[in-house]
């Protein structure tokens, strides 16, 4: 016994903080093999980097609230959707009138908290499984947003206009806030006891429940912080596009892609396990990859080829990993 | 009468229906600060049902609560562990991707303002498992470990500092006997500190070693409380089946050996080596060995799950080494899996479906009407009536049926193959006595018929029991075989590698015998 606990010792793991390295060198390697290769050497430069990654912000801070989903063993389909209403309303609720911002923000997030938590009660309390809760949430709020609205709608104000174009030094604001914004998931994630309920009630749901956690709690409140994602990717597409328009979310495969780059970050999707750098270092090898077919000028067709191939590839590496550990 | 204090706790007058059962009827149930009352009854009697409404799982339709005296309603399990009340549940709950302690302080993670105390946890999972005498590392992840070990976990997990009422049910499942009395040194420990303990198992050995109280319950009606000195274990397992258990188990076939049916020679990889083993005509042959000894491998290897990559095996003097579940299936190896619900059941399909899986596993999707398998379709009802398999009907999802009865339908499965070779891992557990002296019938019935039967259990006394020839593992080899009727002592000296068997010698040899 003693053997088993020391080997179980040695090969203690922390999937996330290994592949999420791994994921980020490689894919900006990538990036710039493919610069140098079509003689656009000039993109290797901090600007260069920046580039990739405010180009993945939207998708990142969605796929962030995506794993909080994941981890409780629930999924999101509905964030496409909630990126387009919170971006229509945004800039309807402001009209161009600065002093509209921050009650229109507000407003925003909270229209989003309500859907996260009607998400999570339908799951929780009525029981219907997360895939067709929310796919049918985001079914119903886009048929409304249609019906409501045909074009862009209103007009952020130019102060608003900052969220998506200010820049600290170099950095944009945007870019800083997506780090902070994983870095404080990733402490609620390990060093809270909420954190350690997430894992538990995507991991065991009974168990959980059986040790005392209230698990529809959980659920509604990671529910609740994917809204809030898709909502505040919502708020910086309004910003970069002054204006939103009832179709930025379904364009950008905001549902569909941000479940991809969660489980190449590593997060099993059953739940419990996982975590928020491996989500970012996804979202970073997805944004390379666009960087890199943009470089080639290889149609974006083939992109789509290549991103069905990594995502079926990752997975298919963490599965085979997996079952050589307990082999 | 006022002058005795209240019992620790008070169940009252208990009643619980599920849908199509009435699985509590009218039970009350005392257990008193300081004692360890066991409860008692075969699967299906309603002990863990009654533990789940103590622990705030279930809600009862009626009755009463009492904890010192003072009544109490549970809504939430929460509510039950904040009044001290612990339990230990019979299925595992560990999350394998987190880590020990991380698992034993879940739902009660140490910190403030919700910001987990790492270094609290790290040192109340190492106190905790030191009191258990356990050498588990604390920050391991729980994957890692050992069914044993994650029950030394399980256990570590329920005992908060609050514990006034410990709730244990079938703890020593997974167990070794050195792993048992530690346990056991535990609970008499807790039992002198004045935690009232409730002790649920229908292991009469334990159940004498450990209760100071005797609760027997059967068909979700309470029959009876006794001192344990004031019974016995006849009378408990009695009361537990309503009849007497007569020919519990199997006679033994002795004499002369058949052909062999089944051989291996020099049969190895990563986890067992060096395994010489023949199974004859007729013959129940027990494995045993403690946890890890490799028991389990080679019942894998030999079903082709986690094949052998050397030596040689035969089936009926032909040659395989199945490199999987379907070949050795073709080659006539039946496998009864030790983890019925993961890996022997499909829990919400009907109990004929679940019966029929290998043999339409292995007919051509399409069979022509009238052929073989086709014919054994109409077969399976008459074949789960001759093995006694009860249910409302065979159409019932198989999830609703007893533990015994769901492990008849698997072995109803196999049968209908009627492979030579059948292997069952732990073919009893989890299941009642009754069902269990069932099993052991229909194996006896099934060797006599020909065929040849590997038994690998941790279950000594039902090795010994069961077996015509015990064969014992150790350290991934086959370290010693007995005859039937061997005594346990000697064969745990040799499954623990204290000794090595004298006749391991004659082991092959008697293989060889014809």
């Amino acid at each position: 016994m003693t053997d088993v606990a020391m080997a179980a010792a040695r090969r203690r793991t922390r999937e996330p903080t290994r592949v999420a390295p791994l994921l980020i060198v490689s894919s900006l390697l990538a990036y710039c093999i493919a610069a140098a290769a079509t003689g656009q050497a000039a993109q290797i430069s901090v600007d260069g980097f920046i580039g990739v990654l405010q180009r993945s912000v939207a998708l990142g801070i969605v796929a962030l609230g995506q794993t909080m989903a994941i981890l409780v063993g629930s999924i999101d389909l509905s964030v496409a959707t909630l990126v387009s209403v919170a971006a229509v309303m945004a800039s309807w609720w402001m009209q161009g009138d600065p002093r509209m911002m921050l009650p229109a923000s507000a407003l925003v997030l909270v229209l989003a908290t309500a859907v996260g938590i009607a998400n999570g009660l339908l799951v929780t309390k009525l029981r219907v499984n997360a895939l067709i809760a929310t796919l049918g949430m985001g079914l119903i709020l886009q048929g409304i947003l249609s019906a409501s609205f045909n074009n862009f709608a209103g007009s952020v104000p130019v102060d608003f206009q900052v969220i998506a174009y200010g820049t600290m030094g170099k950095l944009p604001f945007s870019v800083l806030f997506m780090f902070v914004l994983t870095g404080i998931l990733w402490l609620i994630l390990s060093r809270t006891r909420f954190g350690a309920h997430i894992y538990a009630t995507g991991g065991n749901l009974d168990g959980a429940r059986l040790a005392g956690i209230k698990t529809e709690r959980i659920i509604v409140a990671a529910h609740v912080l994917s809204s809030l994602g898709a909502a505040i990717t919502g708020l910086y597409l309004a910003s970069r596009l002054r204006s939103g328009a009832p179709w930025v979310g379904r364009d950008g495969v905001y549902d569909l892609e941000s479940i991809a780059v969660v489980v190449i970050g590593g997060t099993v999707l059953a739940g419990g396990k996982g975590g928020v750098w491996g989500t970012i270092a996804g979202v970073i090898l997805f944004g390379s990859l666009d960087a890199i077919f943009t470089m080639i000028g290889v149609d974006a067709f083939l992109k789509q080829v290549l991103r069905g191939v990594i995502v079926v590839a990752a997975v298919a590496a963490y599965a085979f990993r997996s079952k050589g550990q307990v082999a | 009468m006022n002058a005795n204090p209240p019992p620790r706790l008070a169940m009252q007058n208990i009643r619980k229906a599920f849908p199509g059962v009435l699985a509590l009827d009218d039970v009350s149930f005392d257990c008193a600060a300081g004692e360890v009352h066991a409860l008692c009854g075969e699967n299906g009697a309603g002990k863990s049902t009654l533990m789940k409404i103590l622990g705030g799982v279930y809600q009862p339709e009626a009755g009463e609560i009492r904890v010192d005296g003072v009544p109490i309603r549970f809504h939430h399990p929460l509510e039950a562990r904040r009044l001290g009340i612990s339990i230990i549940h019979q299925e595992l709950s560990l999350l394998p991707d987190r880590t020990v302690a991380e698992n034993i302080f879940l739902g009660m993670e140490p910190g403030r303002w919700g910001v987990l105390d790492r270094t609290a946890m790290a040192a109340g999972a190492e106190r905790r498992l030191r009191r258990l005498g356990a050498a588990i590392a604390a920050d391991g992840l729980a994957r890692e470990l050992s069914i044993a070990e994650q029950q030394i976990v399980e256990i570590a997990k329920a005992l908060i500092f609050n514990t006034r009422i410990l709730v244990m049910d079938e703890p020593t499942a997974a167990l070794d006997d050195t792993e048992t009395e530690r346990l056991f040194l535990l609970v008499r420990q807790l039992r002198d500190d004045g935690v009232a303990v409730v002790f649920v198992s229908h292991r009469m050995p334990q159940v004498f070693a450990i209760a100071d109280t005797i609760t027997v319950l059967k068909d979700g009606r309470h029959v009876a409380t006794r001192k344990r000195d004031q019974t016995s274990v006849d009378e408990v397992v009695r009361m537990m089946v309503g009849r007497e258990l007569r020919d519990y188990y199997p006679v033994h076939r002795i004499g002369e050996r058949a052909h062999p049916i089944l051989s291996i020679r020099g049969g190895g990889n990563d986890i067992i080596d060096g395994i010489d083993l023949d199974l004859h005509a007729g013959e129940i042959v027990g494995v045993v060995g403690l946890e890890g000894s490799g028991k389990g491998g080679l019942c894998r290897a030999m079903f082709g799950a986690t094949p052998f990559v050397r030596g040689t095996m035969t089936v009926n003097g032909r040659e395989c080494r199945p490199t999987s579940p379907r070949q050795a299936i073709q080659a006539g190896i039946g496998f009864v899996s030790d983890d019925r619900k993961a890996e022997g059941l499909a829990l919400h399909q009907p109990v004929i479906e679940n019966a029929l899986l290998a043999l339409r596993g292995l007919s051509r999707l399409l069979a022509p009407a009238g052929s073989a398998a086709q014919r054994g379709e109409r077969r399976m009802d008459e074949l789960l009536r001759d093995v006694d398999v009860r249910a409302a009907s065979y159409e019932q999802q198989i999830r609703l049926l007893s533990g015994g009865n769901q492990q008849k339908t698997v072995l109803a499965r196999w049968l209908a193959l009627s492979p030579p070779v059948l292997i069952c891992a732990e073919p009893t557990r989890g299941i009642d006595v009754a069902a269990k002296a069932a099993i052991y019938q229909l194996l006896r019935r099934y060797t006599d018929s020909g065929k040849a039967a590997l038994v690998v259990t941790s279950d000594l006394p039902e090795a010994i029991g069961v077996a015509d020839r015990l064969v014992v593992m150790h350290g991934g080899r086959l370290v010693g075989s007995f005859p039937a009727g061997a005594s346990e002592e000697d064969v745990m000296a040799v499954a623990t590698g204290h000794r090595r068997h004298l006749h391991v010698a004659t082991f092959p040899a008697g293989a060889v015998s014809t």
